[in-house]
């Protein structure tokens, strides 16, 4: 036993865009963008965000462990919420329980690797830190060309570790090499060679040569780099500090995209699902200052990975090349969706309240007397008439089986059709369900689905919205 | 031992407005249109309608969720009036509470009024509504045709048929509506339709296309009703009985259990079983001379069939096709136009359906009667099929 990480996780939309499809439709206005126009970005649906990927990210991560988590850090610079617990949110939807302190962790892409470092110094408690950022990025900008979205998350604590701490060390400066302040839709950028040649290149190697002081190793013995940087600061460190690019991590940007704050997590998570025990890894964080954060693999890893990362996220794929479509998910096009789009989607927090058990952690009840589980749990038990016999069980996890579905052209909803069912669940429990990432003639009845957390609704009236689970495909490990 | 409602009550007198978009009429002048063929029918004078239901499932019609639209619109002398609603069976249930009251003997006559004025809602199809505070969080967004195309999938999938021949007998339900509304001077659509129209339509909710679903329209309709004794002492001939009323909200079996396949409906089986026991009908497809049925989409009268027990479980395709409830058929089903050509006012549809088994039964129904009626049948379908109200309702000659 021993403190250190004891599991990871990732998780990427399924949605891709070909960047090809970005410079055909604003290329004309923005014909610099020619060179950036090859592979894809992640994109999320527009039911998803930095909440529910941080979900996606941490299923991912406590699958198959069996640590009780203590701690849930949010790491975001794309909070839905500024003012309401998104961690909280998060700590509920993974089932945790109410007495587990949230955190919300913000203000600098390198927010996830300060976090990481902070908790694997202090050692105290078992810690769930999920990053997770869904960075919107103006038409025809650099940005909407390099950015994605997606997650990733580490829990720490006492146990059998992957990968054991081995030293950190931070650096920060005030070198603004891009900015978002409060409110702003979008991202300023400044120029690229400035931020690699004063940035990258002076910042970076400092923390990185104090860190491996701290681990007790030499630089030139580290095994991986995990730097999310873009491939020239990247080529540039390796010069830099002396080592060959190839003991550098692939950056994602060709089949992903910057994540932005979720990006160290993210690469780290897609490093451990291919690293051998006993090896050394450094976590760079960048983002006014440096964090490095060194690591080292255990035999534990090879037995924990197995069904973990992002790979199985990667290979699963929806590709478009509608530009578009893009555009309107993520609410940069202003569609004419009609009259049903009108619909006042007001939320009655105090019933959400009195009900948020059900809701967030999608709890059923199963009853003690006829064994029936059943959703949402009620006073009278559905099967059997007894009273007061429910105990929570939550069907969140569970594998359901479509009974029956539409594709509805009439309903609203942002991507038609709007697809819904019923969906039955082991155990007697049958839910009507709105279902998400299925395409048009791709659901059967007897299909089996997986839930998701997602956005359900959204209030533009009171800028708020509010989340539930939704049935999508299964993901094949 | 009760014994139920059979034969206590008459239908002394009907009315139905046309139905359709009434862009000059609202609830007000829907509700006198309907009132006045009603009473002008029964040979009543209105002071002798001692108590009256309003059916009213959608807005706050002029004076808001209460007896006083109907009370308003006809000036009536502050007799009591009870709104009531409980979705698409809401006009059967207006006149389940009149038929009741005489039954009771707590007044000679009474009055059921169902009325909706649904074009006012700015909405092509039904309107968008909360489903309430809890359900809105967690229910999809659903429509009704999305809701009832699921019947269709669940259907197809338990009984093994092919798509094509479930879409084709879909079809050939709406061809036939649409031919019977044709003949029906009240009906919304009056235009015939072909079986490829219907099945190359635009899709709404997979696979129910334009064709499968019912219109949206205004109307209103009324029934006048008093006892038996007191219709003889009228001397009425051809008297129309009320035989069976019954009713059967969903419990939560279809929606929260795996015990229901999603293939047919829980509730309208019920509903069907007591309405039979309590009109004394053990075969409902010989001794049925038609049925007007919840047709909101062509799924739902074809999966009705078998759930009333006009056709075997599985076989409603061939039974549609081989035409047993057409014109010509067995067990004529929506001999007005159904609410395929009515469309579906909803505090209405129940009592024009209502209207259409009276006149049929008493002869007077013109270009479409049918050949000496004795007992027909009512059924309403309020809500989905996973969470629902049935009504079912039983009228007959009195000496059937």
């Amino acid at each position: 036993m021993s403190y250190g990480i004891l599991s990871f996780g990732a998780y990427v939309p399924a949605l891709r865009l070909d960047r090809k499809a970005i410079f055909g439709a604003v290329g004309w206005a923005a014909p610099n963008l020619r060179a950036l126009a090859s592979g894809e970005r992640t994109v999320a649906n527009w039911d998803e965000d930095s909440i529910t990927m941080a979900v996606e990210a941490g299923l991912d991560c406590l699958n198959d462990v069996s640590s009780t988590v203590d701690h849930v850090s949010m790491i975001s610079t794309t909070f839905p919420f500024a003012d309401r617990s998104n961690s909280g949110l998060i700590a509920d939807a993974l089932n945790l329980g109410t007495d587990v302190g949230t955190e919300d962790l913000a203000g600098s892409r390198r927010a996830a690797t300060s976090g990481l470092s902070r908790a694997l110094k202090t050692g105290a408690s078992s810690s769930l830190l999920i990053a997770s950022d869904c960075r919107e990025a103006k038409p025809a900008s650099a940005q909407e060309m390099s950015y994605g979205h997606g997650s990733g998350a580490l829990l720490l604590g006492e146990g059998e570790p992957i990968a054991e701490f081995l030293g950190s060390a931070s650096e920060h400066e005030d070198l603004v090499d891009q900015y978002r302040s409060t409110g702003a839709d979008y991202d300023y950028s400044l120029e690229e060679r400035w931020v690699r040649e004063e940035g990258w290149l002076k910042i970076a190697p400092t923390a990185m040569a104090n860190a491996a002081t701290a681990a007790n190793v030499k630089l030139s013995d580290i095994d991986h780099f995990v730097v999310h940087g873009a491939i020239g600061a990247m080529k540039g460190l390796a010069k830099t500090i002396k080592v060959d690019l190839s003991r550098f991590e692939d950056n994602l940007a060709s089949a992903c995209g910057d994540t932005g704050a979720a990006h160290p997590f993210l690469m780290l998570a897609s490093s451990l699902e291919k690293a051998s025990p006993g090896e050394t890894i450094m976590l760079v964080g960048f983002g006014q200052g440096v964090d490095a954060v060194v690591i080292k693999t255990t035999s534990a890893l090879v037995g924990m990975r197995a069904k973990k990362g992002l790979k199985k996220f990667m290979e699963r794929r929806r590709s478009t090349e509608n530009y578009t479509f893009y555009l309107s998910l993520r609410e940069r096009l202003g569609l004419d969706f009609g009259l049903r789009a009108e619909r006042d989607n007001r939320t009655a927090l105090s019933a959400y309240y009195r009900k948020r058990r059900d809701i967030n952690s999608m709890i059923g009840g199963r009853c003690s007397k006829c064994n029936a589980l059943q959703y949402p749990l009620s006073i009278v038990c559905v099967s059997c008439g007894a009273s007061g016999t429910q105990s929570e069980e939550t069907l969140s996890t569970k594998l359901g089986r479509v009974k029956s579905f539409t594709e509805d052209w009439l309903a609203y909803t942002p991507s038609p059709p709007c697809i819904y069912g019923n969906v039955e669940f082991d155990g007697g429990a049958n839910v009507m369900l709105e279902f998400t990432d299925f395409e048009s003639g791709s659901v059967s009845v007897g299909d089996e689905v997986r839930l998701v957390y997602r956005v359900k609704d959204r209030d533009d009236k009171r800028d708020f919205h509010r989340y539930f689970w939704k049935p999508a495909p299964l993901i094949s490990a | 031992m009760a014994k139920g409602i059979k034969d206590k009550v008459a239908i002394i007198g009907m009315g139905c407005t046309r139905f359709g978009e009434r862009w000059d009429c609202g609830p007000e002048e829907l509700m006198v249109e309907a009132f006045s063929e009603a009473l002008s029918d029964s040979g009543v004078d209105r002071e002798q309608i001692e108590m009256a239901w309003l059916g009213l499932f959608m807005q706050e019609q002029s004076a808001g969720k209460s007896g006083l639209p109907l009370s308003m619109s006809l000036r009536l002398p502050n007799i009591p009036v009870t709104r009531v609603e409980n979705m698409c069976a809401t006009g059967t249930e207006a006149l389940r509470g009149a038929v009741y009251a005489v039954a009771a003997g707590a007044c000679d006559v009474a009055m059921a009024v169902g009325v909706e004025k649904l074009k006012d809602t700015g909405y092509p199809g039904l309107p968008e509504r909360s489903k309430g505070t809890f359900d809105d969080l967690w229910l999809p967004n659903a429509t009704a045709p999305g809701a009832f195309a699921q019947l269709a999938s669940a259907y197809q999938a338990k009984h093994k048929c092919d798509a094509s021949d479930l879409k084709r007998a879909m079809a050939h339900v709406s061809v036939k509506s649409h031919a019977n509304g044709v003949l029906n001077p009240k009906a919304h659509l009056r235009r015939e339709i072909t079986e490829e129209q219907a099945m190359n339509a635009p899709m709404i909710a997979a696979p129910l296309g334009l064709y499968d679903c019912c219109g949206v329209s205004d109307g209103a309709a009324c029934a006048i009703v008093t006892s038996v004794e007191k219709a003889k002492e009228m001397g009425i001939t051809d008297m129309v009985t009320v035989k069976a009323m019954q009713l059967a909200p969903s419990n939560g079996f279809e929606m929260s259990t795996t015990g229901w396949d999603g293939s047919y409906l829980e509730t309208t089986r019920i509903a069907a079983g007591r309405a039979y026991q309590e009109a004394g009908i053990k075969n409902p497809d010989k001794e049925l001379n038609m049925t007007e049925v919840h047709d909101c989409f062509s799924v739902t009268e074809l999966v009705v069939m078998e759930d009333l027990g006009l056709c075997d479980e599985g076989q409603g395709i061939n039974a549609v096709l081989d035409g047993k409830f057409d014109k010509d058929g067995q067990v004529p089903c929506q001999i007005d136009g159904g609410l395929k050509c009515f469309g579906h006012p909803i505090g209405a549809s129940g009592l024009r359906m209502a209207y259409e088994i009276y006149l049929q039964l008493q002869g007077r129904a013109g270009e479409r009667q049918l050949n000496s009626p004795t007992m027909g049948l009512t059924h309403n379908l309020g809500g989905h099929p996973f969470r629902n109200v049935a009504s079912v309702s039983v009228f007959g000659l009195h000496a059937a």
